[in-house]
């Protein structure tokens, strides 16, 4: 049975579309599956605003995810790990990220503007502070989850700090660490599309490209969007699983 | 483990007690604000653009007291930062009149959106397209391969700078147009992210007095007396409440009359409502036009326009502008 997953999503295109046909369903709400498969159509061929196709929007928009989420994973994973590793640390930053984290990404947009401008540097800083706490504290977390046992063993069987750390801690950390850069990166894709929504020296974008949609009215270019948007959040989760299940190989 | 237990037991029920507190004061609130409310008038929901100083007559209206004097019980039912979001209010029935760009409505309109109709015009002219201080660029054609911001696509300042790109000979793939709101405007032209933008007053004028931008091209080079803000209705109130409808023509008729006799207190209301300096709202009102009589050949060449950029498809202009603009209301009371 293993098309049975996948029956209830096609049963629910598919009434969506019949309602849509009888005209129940308001069309210029609620566009039909296939007027946002024609979307998806105009969105390559054409491009929105014409001339800026999908393409391009999806690269513009997974180049500042990259650059975001690898500045989280860059300062997120060594901090978490010495956070975790050392009390006096986590003592010191506890306060300060405890501060910082309740504050949504989004409430930064405006001071980001002012320090990086509506390039890519602002976009980036956005997705960074999406991604960067569920990092770090998935990172605490799995150290500190670690068996004081395992690290007492190796340190009785000779093991120096860094030996502890790159041997025990940071494999030991691992599954909780890739739970976090998980989070992270979902985190991070939803606050890009929105922090898109106030514009972008580009002209490119997957957000600022609903927008768009929205600009000129059409419904089925903005539900395509949104489909695309969802496509594309899945496929990267679904390519950090793959990774997660090659380097967690040993468990 | 028996006192554990019933410590657990006790501190659910204080935090069933306490959701159920803030519910009910929450709840109470609500009832409260409704019930202030009288219910045997008919309530109308406005919306207009924030800091536009074409809009100015609903400014004056609402500081003025106008709407209370016709009784006419308005309700502010969204401030926008540019057209199209206005327009979706309008599609979600959230706003039952209200002041937009008029190539915004027509969009929303012609791509079956929303049903409103333009009871009048509200100003003409308004918009200028800057480039920074001391930028090299002079004309239209030094724009080539430089990026300008408009406040919003198929809004009147996308169409004005396409329009000028158009009459230059110029493609619309020779510059990078892209969309950033008017307050932030003149940042990003002083910073160099941008190299020119296209906005409303008093966004130019407050560039300018700052030293930040000077003009390259008004609307007015542009396209002259252009039709920019429109007074729109959502047709389902027109055609329920009439009377209501006239009222507010009543009102936007007199808050223009009185911009253009008494424009000193006018630029005050202006000031307060835009929350810029007297020098910028001085210096703005220039450059706008208030007259309340709608274009249909103004209105025509919005759709031709906006069809030849593939925004819209309308086959036939003049029949769209003939029901999409409803000067009845207009023309009873100013024949009176």
């Amino acid at each position: 049975m293993r098309g049975s997953r996948y029956i209830l999503l096609i049963s629910l295109i598919v009434s969506w579309q019949v309602f849509s046909s009888l005209d129940i369903l308001p069309k210029q709400k609620i566009p039909s599956p296939v007027d946002v498969a024609f979307g998806v159509m105009d969105l390559m061929i054409i491009g929105l605003p014409p001339g800026y196709k999908l393409g391009h929007h999806i690269y513009a928009s997974l180049n500042r995810v990259f650059w975001g989420f690898s500045f989280a994973v860059l300062i997120g994973i060594p901090l978490g790990i010495s956070m975790g590793r050392s009390r006096r640390i986590k003592e010191m930053l506890d306060p300060v990220i405890e501060v910082l984290r309740p504050i949504p990404p989004l409430a930064w947009i405006p001071i980001s503007i002012l320090w990086f401008g509506i390039g890519i540097k602002s976009a980036a800083f956005i997705i960074f502070l999406g991604a960067f706490f569920p990092i770090v504290l998935s990172s605490i977390a799995g150290v500190i989850a670690i068996d004081v046992v395992l690290i007492e063993a190796s340190r009785s069987l000779g093991a120096g700090k860094r030996q502890v750390t790159s041997k025990v801690l940071i494999p030991g950390a691992m599954p909780s660490i890739f739970t976090g850069l998980r989070i992270g990166l979902g985190i991070g894709w939803m606050t890009l599309v929105a922090a898109e929504f106030t514009g972008v020296k580009t002209g490119y974008g997957l957000g600022y490209m609903i927008m768009t949609a929205r600009d000129i009215q059409r419904p089925d270019e903005i539900v395509a969007g949104m489909f695309i948007i969802g496509i594309i959040g899945y496929l990267m989760d679904r390519v950090l699983r793959l990774v997660e299940a090659s380097v967690l190989r040993w468990r | 483990m028996n006192i554990y237990f019933r410590n657990v037991m006790v501190l659910r029920r204080h935090c069933l007690t306490y959701f159920m507190t803030v519910m009910a004061v929450f709840i109470s609130l609500n009832i409260l604000s409704c019930s202030s409310k009288k219910d045997d008038e008919i309530r109308v929901r406005i919306g207009y653009l924030q800091t536009d100083l074409h809009q100015l007559a609903v400014f004056v209206a609402l500081e003025k007291g106008l709407f209370l004097k016709e009784d006419v019980n308005i309700e502010i039912g969204g401030i926008f930062k540019a057209g199209p979001e206005e327009m979706s209010a309008f599609a979600a029935g959230s706003l039952d009149v209200g002041y937009v760009g008029e190539a915004p409505a027509t969009t929303a309109v012609a791509n079956g959106i929303t049903d409103v109709k333009v009871l009048a015009q509200v100003n003409k002219e308004g918009s200028a397209l800057l480039v920074g201080k001391n930028s090299p660029i002079k004309s239209i054609e030094d724009l080539r391969g430089k990026t300008i911001a408009i406040p919003g696509f198929s809004t009147v300042q996308d169409f004005l700078v396409r329009k000028a790109l158009v009459r230059h000979g110029m493609g619309f793939n020779e510059v990078k147009i892209i969309v950033i709101k008017p307050p932030e405007m003149m940042w990003a032209l002083e910073s160099g992210d941008i190299d020119a933008f296209i906005a409303w007053e008093p966004h130019v004028a407050k560039t300018i007095t700052k030293g930040i931008g000077r003009i390259l091209l008004t609307s007015h080079d542009i396209w002259e007396h252009h039709p920019c803000c429109v007074l729109v209705a959502d047709n389902g109130f027109l055609e329920e409440h009439p009377e209501v409808i006239r009222k507010i023509v009543q009102v936007h008729i007199k808050a223009t009359d009185f911009i253009n006799a008494y424009p000193d207190e006018a630029v005050k209301i202006g000031i307060r409502y835009t929350g810029m300096d007297e020098n910028a709202v001085r210096q703005a009102m220039k450059n706008i036009e208030f007259d309340y009589l709608p274009s249909r050949e103004g209105e025509m060449e919005y759709v031709d326009f906006l069809n030849s950029l593939g925004y819209i498809k309308i086959v036939d202009p003049k029949a769209f502008t003939d029901t999409f603009i409803d000067s009845s209301f207009l023309k009873e009371i100013v024949n009176e």
